[in-house]
């Protein structure tokens, strides 16, 4: 264990937890963008920032990404102040030019009090704010079919040279994790697409759901050693035959005693 | 001291009862979640309570890339990291009794994860069809 100070109140960390986790166990508010407990840290939105010192660091003090500092002893945090809150919200005013159109960001650039960027505002712009989740947990699937790509102003999040992303099983996560929902995807029929790429969604053999797409499910059967036949119905399917598996064996249960 | 669920499907009289109180248990903004077990008939008003069966070798937990289920050994329970998840339902589709689910009204994937070792739907069976009752190490 190891002891630090957040906020003036002394805590206790595990070794090797980061701040962000201490902090938000602690219940204190750190606005953040790039993280998610699914995915490594990597310190892309820089708002988890806080300031830490030491007591023999001579009133120095130095601003980290609280998501990517690991405890360590006797370190004294401190997560909200007049020059935090400039960080943040320049590092917001930033988002606003690059992303006018999103919600997300305009929403917390608000509660910074900022209205419109004092930035020349990107009218083209779309609401991606590089953050690379998507990216980091499409490498934690083991698929790692998307990065970015292009340099400066023109860089986006694509399959390699720009095109439909070749190892992609469209399962979404992506889409899900992405916090400013920048990733559009739509299921039409039996068809789900993503990332310019189509993908055939498995149909409930029993009652027609569809359920995840094909490739996907393929890809668990073979990494992760699952019967196939568990894909080949939807969950309320399932619960039905259950049902009537358990019936059985209470019926035959039954007869056995009589 | 380690304990199991217990399903009695013979004492099931399809009441429901256990669907309402694990659906309010996991109510949000007054509007009941997506209940967890499921009482089905299996025959004319004959029922068995359809729930998770907190595999050993569990098939969400083998199905999640990202490491969301895991089991929660004091209580038995496979149990879902909401703050993992990124709900890609391969969960849902790979478990093959039905029982990890979609809550589409509150958007979120849930199972049962035993309520963390206090059953609500064993608490209010009026039958006693189910049970969480201790057993050996
Ligand atoms: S949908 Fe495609 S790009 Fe997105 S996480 Fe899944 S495999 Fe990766
Ligand atoms: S697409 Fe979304 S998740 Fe990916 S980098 Fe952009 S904002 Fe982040
Ligand atoms: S839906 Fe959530 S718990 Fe289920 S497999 Fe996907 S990430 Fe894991
Ligand atoms: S949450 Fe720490 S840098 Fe984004």
């Amino acid at each position: 264990m190891v002891k630090l100070q957040i906020n003036g109140k002394t805590v206790e960390a595990r070794e090797g937890e980061m701040l962000l986790a201490v902090i938000q166990r602690m219940g204190i508010d750190v606005p953040t963008q790039c993280h998610h407990e699914a995915i490594e840290p990597t310190g892309n939105c820089r708002l988890c920032m806080v300031e830490i010192t030491k007591k023999n660091w001579d009133g120095w003090k130095k601003s980290v990404t609280s998501c990517l500092y690991p405890v360590e002893e006797g370190l004294i945090v401190e997560t909200h102040n007049d020059k935090l809150f400039e960080i943040r919200k320049t590092i917001l005013d930033l988002q606003l030019a690059r992303s006018p159109h999103s919600d997300y960001v305009t929403k917390m650039a608000a509660e910074y009090g900022l209205e419109k960027s004092s930035y020349p505002a990107e009218p083209q712009g779309d609401d991606c704010i590089m953050c690379y989740a998507c990216t980091r947990i499409c490498d934690v699937l083991g698929k790692s079919a998307i990065a970015p790509t292009m340099r400066g102003h023109e860089k986006i999040i694509a399959g390699p040279f720009g095109e439909a992303p070749p190892d992609c099983i469209g399962c979404l996560s992506c889409a899900h994790i992405c916090p400013t929902d920048h990733i559009k995807w739509n299921d039409k029929g039996n068809t789900r697409k993503i990332w310019d790429k189509k993908f055939k969604l498995i149909k409930c053999k029993k009652c027609g759901k569809k359920t995840i797409t094909r490739e996907f499910a393929d890809y668990l059967i073979e990494k992760r050693e699952l019967p196939s036949e568990y894909f080949d119905t939807c969950d309320v399917c399932k619960r039905k035959e259950t049902a009537e598996k358990m019936g059985e064996l209470v019926i035959k249960a039954r007869e056995a005693t009589i | 001291m380690k304990y199991r669920f217990q399903v009695i499907p013979e004492l099931c009289t399809g009441c429901r009862t256990c669907e309402l109180a694990c659906a309010f248990k996991y109510a949000k903004d007054g509007i009941p979640g997506t209940s967890r077990i499921y009482p089905l008939a299996y025959a004319k008003d004959q029922y068995v309570p359809v729930v998770c069966f907190q595999c050993d070798d569990a098939a969400c937990v083998k199905a999640c890339m990202f490491d969301a289920l895991r089991r929660n050994d004091e209580t038995g329970a496979v149990e879902l990291d909401k703050e993992r998840c990124v709900k890609c339902e391969a969960c849902v589709a790979a478990c093959p009794f039905g029982c990890a689910l979609t809550d589409t009204g509150q958007n979120e994937i849930v199972k049962c994860d035993l309520c963390q070792g206090d059953p609500v739907c064993a608490r209010f069976c009026p039958e006693a069809a189910l049970k969480y009752v201790e057993i050996e190490d």
